[in-house]
């Protein structure tokens, strides 16, 4: 039937949006692990992770209780949650002991609540839960205990002598008690209700259960290293047979001989595999047969394959990234090859399950028999644990409530429904979700309270810049730009997304494959080269020739010692060699770096390129030499776009510098995740250069000038690098520059290395191997020692502790520390056309993109290792495309535990310097950002352009936000504020020292620029 | 002064995991600093006194310096006579049975000489490299103390073996060896993967630590005393000749051959080297790429005159060597990740060193395993580089092809896919393992416990089963977890 094979395979198509979204590791891809369901809330979604992905949601309540203690989480957060949550029943009372809200309080501050019965057991053993009362009981409560256990002596419902001392009578309250509690467990009145999602219960979890043996296990070790072999890059010495076939055809061909030794389930497969490789059923149909013989049903079909798929998520990711994007690897995966995959999976999946019923529930039984016995089995000791639980919770309740056996002994057998439904209602991911939100709003309320304060304080802007300075969004430049402003007052700074709105396949000169610099959403149209100028192209091509004959030699020698002969010999003779590097490396990492440095440096193309920027009008672009460039109308757009994005469009100084921004560091597989996320994972310096280029182009000066942007004489562009790990920058083209400048720029340049020295040292006071007492200059060693380390494992922390993303003037938050937790997006409302256009289309790309960066690091925090990509101790390389854990496990997409051990994991929170109503126009027309706020992904509140006044958005509307606070802290300094500490720091008001000064140069009054707006022609980037 | 030097290669090791135990034992948290400096300071006294030693002996000429500790269990002629003077009676119950033992020596004695100043003055360096390594590596992880415990393990273990002079003193390196190994295997113990995995690799080395047990009573039995200048004559090596006659010398060296293949991954056991590498980096550089996996190969090196005496063993030990060679450079070329074909790499060395040893050489294979080792802790350590390096190639080489030639048809179309399916399943010795000896051993101890419960049940006189046996009747019952576990006792876990 073809319809039902269509059917099944657009199945498989949408399930797989459920996948890892995560690339080939050298692009790392940061985007929301949950993507593929943001169209529904996030907290439905997250609700039901536990199930589709057997990760969690949130931290332990343990954590969040810490965090209670710790003062991280307040209170009176938690009971205005509370309030929201249970609406008008809040003060409801339940079984007339204790309002509703009350109860829930009580089970999120006091109760310790097992989740497993080992736990349950181990409680009531160890912890004399049933000897003393809970610690949390007040005297009041205990009074009222003890006498309610009086009266029930007295009324002689207790058989035995009464309790001679105190703790005898607290031992015999609790016993009878627990007795009554006991008698009136609650009768499992919705026994059905687990049996509805019984249908997508995989058998393996039956099995496994049952008997301790995963079916799983069995196939994981065939298809992890198939899957591996089928998705290779290129590491292998020899590649798989007939893979150019496909998917099916390669497995078919590999397993459709016995292989005597094989393990014995494995000796079946051939003659079920036939069918599929003559063709004469379809990878759909055979889908289908497999699914019939493990008997689920039509309805149950679906979550049945979701569950399969996602069973090695990783893998059957990456295999999906390479056949849906096949531009982005070498060796793509053709169309239907997920379905493939599926097909081979569920079929092995067939026979590794019959193989563990057949070695513990012998020979005759099929799959649905065993099912059908171990099912019961498998509901009811969850049902039964359940009981059990509930039991000890109303146990602890009615302790700190003071409910006594007297009390307990009148409740009505409605009562007691009503106790037990909402225990059982209130459940652990509820409660974990509360105090997350608690947890997530004390910071939210601070970081309004501040912007708040802040930004009913005059804007601080220098009338007339010395510098401007662009950088990317990135959370890790919001320290960079505060000590430029601090440095310098008369700095000013923007943030662009780091791909400067230029998207380009790029190949630089000493690069053999283009790479593409903008988000992965977008594909580039342009293509750039980077050329070693004329005249140079003689050494150019000689040390192209040198680095090939280096490049020859180290591929000898890594494929030489991985084989027998010539490894011997590479081994045995150049082996004693290799300790000069071992012990370089590992023991003198400053020496060897620079060693070999200097080495690649004589290697190295020569320092004067270009990019070869332009193409002619007309042309086709392509990656050939004609189509390579823009044509200069696309520069002009271009440079417009991006100059009216951040709203600089006058008062341009002397020098603009245009800073992306890389990362370089050693050993590790995870490079790209450091590097700028606008560039897919690439450092973004060229594209920071071909703007500064196509800027100080006198052409697209003049055609700029037309549409409204006049770009004085004096104002020279500068491209350049700021390689965020070792605090260095590199500048693009300088040999280009007026000698007017120069002066200029050694003034420039002055500044930037001792701030660069500020950020290192402000950077270190999270790494606890950095010593807090180091001077700046120390502090850009330490850095630079942790890049060139083969032994560190953080090189830096990325986006880490990423908390806010703020689009708006920064004359408006200028002077704010931000501790490096917010993304900072230059916006001018005031340039902004009526129907805001350009804010549009700047969160047409920063919501997206952040969000995405801080879901990636927050889930990769809650649950490393099942979001994340666990510890990077054992991780190992793969395919040349991934890392798995040890010798062979899923492929681990997410971010590393050594690069979220110190996110706070909360929602990001966008401030938006507009209107509400303009911010839901834009979230009207872009769905991809209704999603996103309307469905919680994010927070969102908006600052209003000339007030500061602030709106929060809360369930589909804007709501004026109350200030809970109207103090900001005060520091001199950035130093002054975080120096000797390493937590995370509240935000606080630089003010520098001299007032007198500083107030010079602050524009006294209200919004600064007023100029009309020209309605700018916007480029789709 | 060369005996006191030889007492700090051996006691700084010792030292440092007793500081290390202890401390962890008592439950006093070290803080991760203090760890490693410690690890340094034993690390590198030993060094020092190992070079010394080295110069001391370049300079005086000298090449065999014996350290002993004296005898610890001394039994003369008339055993039973002076029972007192056993000072660890827990060997005792070896003795009884050998009366051809004039008497029998338990010394524990190291000797430096050509083989092990090289041995030690190597694992010196490389474990002090991995270790400062491993001590930025591991920063903040959990693990971090129990990490460099076992790593002391297995310091001490290698330079006891490494520096033995009796085969008692190389059994008990050996074996703190083999438990380091199979405890950093499963260093990460909140995932199935590695805790199985070191299981397996912790079962393997105890079969080829009987085999062990069994050639060293079995050379006592010969000899009166396990040491190597008794078995080898009084030459230093790689002179002297064993005292052993042909016959007993194949047996032992059979013994010894079926260890080492144990400990140095040899077929048919080759199946548990890349499943070592789930540990952390450090652990599977040091353990995998350099030092444990040449254990085996030491061994042999060390008893060497003992395989001089039997043509057989040394053609079966060439034999093992170039077979394990062409299975490991099959698999090793249809790896797709890093640290895999790594072992495999390693494997191919190892296997012909091994093929070395028994053709009769003595330096070139030593000269093989020091340059191996130090080699492939570079690339072991390095491997998180893999995909910079390619990039690297790839752009000096100009395109991707040529940087990642991998060969297709490797030979005719259909002999290829059986070559190619071969090295993907590794042979299958793994499953050949698990069918031919893990499952008949398991079931014969099955068996036993059956035959000796019946047998308990019969001597009590009561035709009941004793309670205890009610689980292993619920074998089948799928909600008895406890019954089942004796059942899950599958090849897998094993």
């Amino acid at each position: 039937m073809p319809d039902i094979d269509e059917e099944v395979e657009r199945e498989v198509r949408e399930l797989a949006a459920l996948l890892p979204q995560q690339g080939p590791i050298t692009s790392f891809a940061f985007l929301n692990p949950l993507q593929g369901m943001e169209q529904s809330s996030f907290f439905e979604v997250l609700r039901q992770v536990p199930e589709i992905y057997g990760c969690e949601p949130w931290l332990s309540e343990t954590r969040y209780r810490n965090k209670l203690q710790r003062g991280r989480i307040r209170e009176s957060d938690l009971r205005e949650i509370l309030h929201e949550e249970c609406g008008s029943a809040a003060q409801d009372s339940i079984a007339g002991l204790a309002p509703l809200l009350e109860l829930r309080l009580t089970r999120l501050r006091d109760l310790i609540t097992p989740e497993t019965s080992h736990e349950l057991h181990w409680m009531i053993a160890e912890l004399d839960s049933l000897r003393r009362f809970h610690p949390a009981v007040s005297a009041t409560s205990r009074a009222a205990l003890l006498e309610s256990a009086h009266s029930w002596m007295q009324h002689s419902h207790a058989s035995g002598p009464a309790p001679a001392t105190d703790l005898g009578w607290e031992e015999a309250t609790l016993g009878w008690m627990w007795a009554i509690i006991q008698q009136n467990r609650p009768v499992n009145t919705d026994a059905a209700a687990p049996t509805a999602n019984a249908g997508s219960i995989r058998v393996r979890e039956l099995l496994l259960d049952a008997t301790g043996q995963d079916p799983d296990e069995l196939v994981t070790e065939v298809l992890v290293a198939f899957c591996a072999a089928w998705l290779d890059q290129g590491y292998a010495q020899w590649s798989l047979p007939d893979q150019e076939d496909g998917f099916l055809s390669a497995f078919c061909g590999l397993f459709r001989r016995p292989i005597a030794g094989a393990r014995r389930w494995l000796r079946e497969l051939p003659m079920a595999l036939e069918p599929l490789r003559c063709g004469r059923i379809t990878p759909a149909a055979s889908i289908l047969s497999s699914l019939k013989a493990f008997g689920v049903a039509d309805a149950d079909r679906r979550a049945w394959l979701r569950q399969t798929l996602l069973s090695l998520r990783g893998w059957a990711g990456m295999i999906w990234q390479t056949e849906s994007r096949p531009d982005r690897v070498f060796r793509a995966s053709p169309p239907g090859t997920l379905l493939q995959f599926l097909a081979i999976r569920l079929l092995l999946d067939e026979y590794a399950t019959m193989e563990v019923i057949r070695s513990h529930f012998g020979r005759q039984m099929t799959i649905q028999q065993a099912t059908a016995k171990l099912l019961p089995g498998y509901q009811q000791s969850r049902q039964r644990n359940r009981a059990a639980h509930e039991a000890f919770v109303l146990f602890q309740l009615a302790q700190i409530h003071g409910w006594g056996p007297t009390v307990l002994s009148r409740l009505t057998p409605e009562d007691w429904l009503a106790l037990h439904r909402e225990i059982r209602g209130f459940d652990g991911l509820e409660r974990r979700r509360l105090f997350h939100l608690a947890f997530e709003r004390r910071l939210l309320h601070h970081a309004l309270n501040v912007v708040h304060i802040r930004a009913s304080r005059p804007q601080i802007k220098p009338t007339l810049p010395k510098f401007q300075i662009i950088t990317c969004i990135d959370a890790r430049e919001e320290s960079f730009r505060r000590h430029l402003e601090e440095a310098c007052p008369e700095i000013e700074t923007f943030g662009n997304a780091g791909f400067f709105c230029v998207p380009m396949y790029y190949r630089g000169a000493a690069e053999a494959s283009w790479t593409a610099l903008c988000p992965v959403v977008v594909t580039p149209k342009n293509w750039i080269v980077e050329d070693v100028v004329y005249a140079l192209e003689d050494s150019h091509r000689n040390r192209a020739a040198a680095r090939r004959i280096i490049g020859r030699a180290s591929q000898g020698i890594n494929s030489g010692s991985r084989s027998s002969v010539s490894g011997a010999l590479v081994t045995a003779v150049l082996g004693p060699l290799a300790t000069i590097p071992l012990l370089g490396r590992i023991l003198f990492p400053r020496v060897a770096a620079r060693v070999n440095r200097t080495a690649r440096r004589i290697v190295a193309p020569p320092a004067i390129t270009r990019l070869r920027l332009e193409r002619a009008e007309g042309t086709a672009a392509g990656p050939h030499d004609d189509g390579i460039g823009f044509t200069l109308s696309e520069m002009v757009n271009l440079g417009e776009r991006s100059l009216r994005d951040i709203g600089l469009v006058n008062d341009f100084a002397n020098i603009v510098l245009i800073l992306g921004h890389g990362s370089v560091c050693l050993n590790n597989p995870h490079e790209s995740a450091y590097h700028c996320g606008a560039c897919s994972g690439n450092p973004g310096g060229a594209n920071a250069r071909a703007l500064a280029a196509m800027l100080n182009d006198r052409r697209v000066r003049r055609q700029l000038e037309a549409r409204g942007i006049s770009i004085p004489e004096e104002t020279w562009f500068i491209g350049g690098l700021h390689n965020t790990a070792t605090e260095e920058i590199t500048f693009f083209d300088l040999e280009l520059l007026p000698s007017s400048h120069v002066a200029h720029l050694r003034s420039l340049r002055s500044i930037l290395s001792s701030v660069l020295e500020r950020n290192a040292h402000e950077r270190c006071r999270r790494f606890e191997s950095a010593s807090l007492e180091l001077t700046p200059a120390d502090a850009l060693q330490h850095v630079q020692e942790r890049a060139e380390d083969l032994a560190q494992t953080r090189p830096e922390y990325g986006n880490c502790t990423n908390a806010m993303c703020f689009v708006g003037r920064r004359s408006r938050i200028r002077g704010l520390f931000l501790d490096r937790r917010s993304f900072l997006m230059s916006y001018d409302p005031a340039l902004d056309s009526a129907d805001s256009s350009i804010l549009a289309r700047i969160l047409a790309a920063v919501i997206p993109v952040c969000e995405g960066i801080n879901l990636l690091y927050t889930l990769s925090a809650i649950d490393n290792h099942g979001w994340g990509s666990g510890t990077k101790l054992p991780h190992n390389v793969t395919s040349l495309l991934g890392v798995m854990d040890g010798a062979a496990s899923d492929l681990r997409p997410g971010l590393p535990w050594q690069g979220v051990d110190i996110h706070e994991p909360v929602r990001l929170l966008f401030l938006i310097e507009t209107t509400p109503s303009a911010m839901l126009q834009i979230m009207e027309r872009n769905p991809s950002i209704a999603n996103i706020c309307r469905n919680g992904w994010a927070q969102l509140a908006v600052l209003d352009p000339q007030t500061s006044a602030i709106q929060r958005f809360a369930n589909g509307s804007f709501q004026p936000w109350q200030p809970d606070s109207d103090s900001l802290p005060e520091a001199h300094t950035s130093f002054d504020w975080y120096h000797g500490h390493r937590e995370h720091l509240p935000f606080a008001s630089i003010i520098p020292r001299s007032p007198a000064e500083s107030a010079s140069k602050a524009a006294a009054t209200g919004p600064v620029c007023t100029e009309t707006v020209v309605h700018g022609v916007s480029q789709p980037c | 002064m060369l005996s006191i030097l030889g007492i700090i290669v051996v006691v700084a090791p010792l030292l440092l995991t007793a500081v290390l135990g202890f401390c962890m034992l008592l439950r006093i948290p070290l803080r991760e600093r203090v760890i490693s400096q410690l690890t340094a300071t034993a690390v590198v006294s030993g060094l020092l006194a190992s070079l010394t030693i080295l110069a001391v002996m370049l300079i005086s000429g000298s090449r065999h310096v014996a350290v002993s500790t004296g005898d610890w269990v001394r039994l003369p002629e008339t055993a039973a006579a002076h029972p007192g003077e056993a000072t660890a009676p827990n060997i005792h119950h070896s003795t009884p049975g050998s009366p051809a033992a004039a008497h029998f020596h338990f010394t524990i004695k190291f000797v430096f000489d050509r083989l092990s100043v090289p041995f030690v003055v190597m694992t010196f360096v490389l474990c002090g490299v991995i270790s400062a390594f491993a001590s930025r590596y591991l920063h903040r992880d959990e693990g971090f103390s129990r990490f460099f415990l076992f790593f002391s393990f297995f310091l001490t273990g290698m330079i006891l073996s490494s520096a033995a002079g009796t085969i008692e003193t190389l059994f008990f390196g050996w074996e703190l060896v083999g438990l380091s190994s199979a405890l950093l295997v499963a260093f990460f113990q909140d995932r199935r993967g590695p805790v199985q995995n070191g299981l397996r690799v912790w079962s393997i080395y105890r079969v080829a630590d009987a085999a062990f047990l069994l050639a060293a009573l079995t050379l006592h039995h010969l000899s009166g005393s396990g040491d190597f200048s008794g078995l080898a004559g009084q030459g230093a090596w790689p002179a002297g000749s064993a005292l052993v006659s042909s016959g007993p010398a194949l047996f032992v060296g059979l013994l010894l051959l079926f260890a080492a293949a144990g400990k140095s991954a040899l077929i048919p056991f080759s199946g548990w080297l890349p499943r070592a590498m789930e540990g952390p980096t450090p652990s599977s550089a040091v353990f995998y790429g350099a030092l444990s996996v040449h254990l085996g190969a030491f061994l042999l090196l060390r008893m060497g005159p003992l395989l001089e005496q039997s043509r057989l063993l040394q053609a079966l030990v060439v034999v093992l060597g170039v077979s394990t060679c062409i299975f490991a450079a099959m698999a090793a070329r249809v790896q797709s990740d890093i640290k895999s074909s790594l072992a495999f790499a390693s494997l191919i060395q190892v296997s012909l060193i091994v093929t070395e040893i028994g053709l009769g050489l003595r330096y070139i294979p030593l000269i093989h395993i020091i340059g191996h080792a130090c080699f492939r802790t570079l690339q072991l350590v390095r491997a998180p580089s893999l995909l910079k390096d390619y990039n690297a190639m790839i752009n000096a080489l100009g395109d991707h092809h040529a940087a990642t030639a991998a060969k297709v048809g490797i030979a005719a179309p259909a002999r290829e896919v059986r070559l190619y399916r071969f090295a993907f399943d590794r042979g299958n010795l793994d499953p050949l393992l698990d069918a031919y000896l893990v499952n008949p051993i398991a079931a014969a101890f099955l068996w036993s416990d059956r035959m000796e419960r019946r047998w308990t049940t019969w001597l009590a006189g009561s035709s009941e089963p004793r309670s205890d046996t009610a689980g292993e009747n619920q074998h089948n019952q799928p909600d008895n977890r406890h019954g089942t576990q004796h059942t899950t006792l599958t090849p897998k876990q094993l």
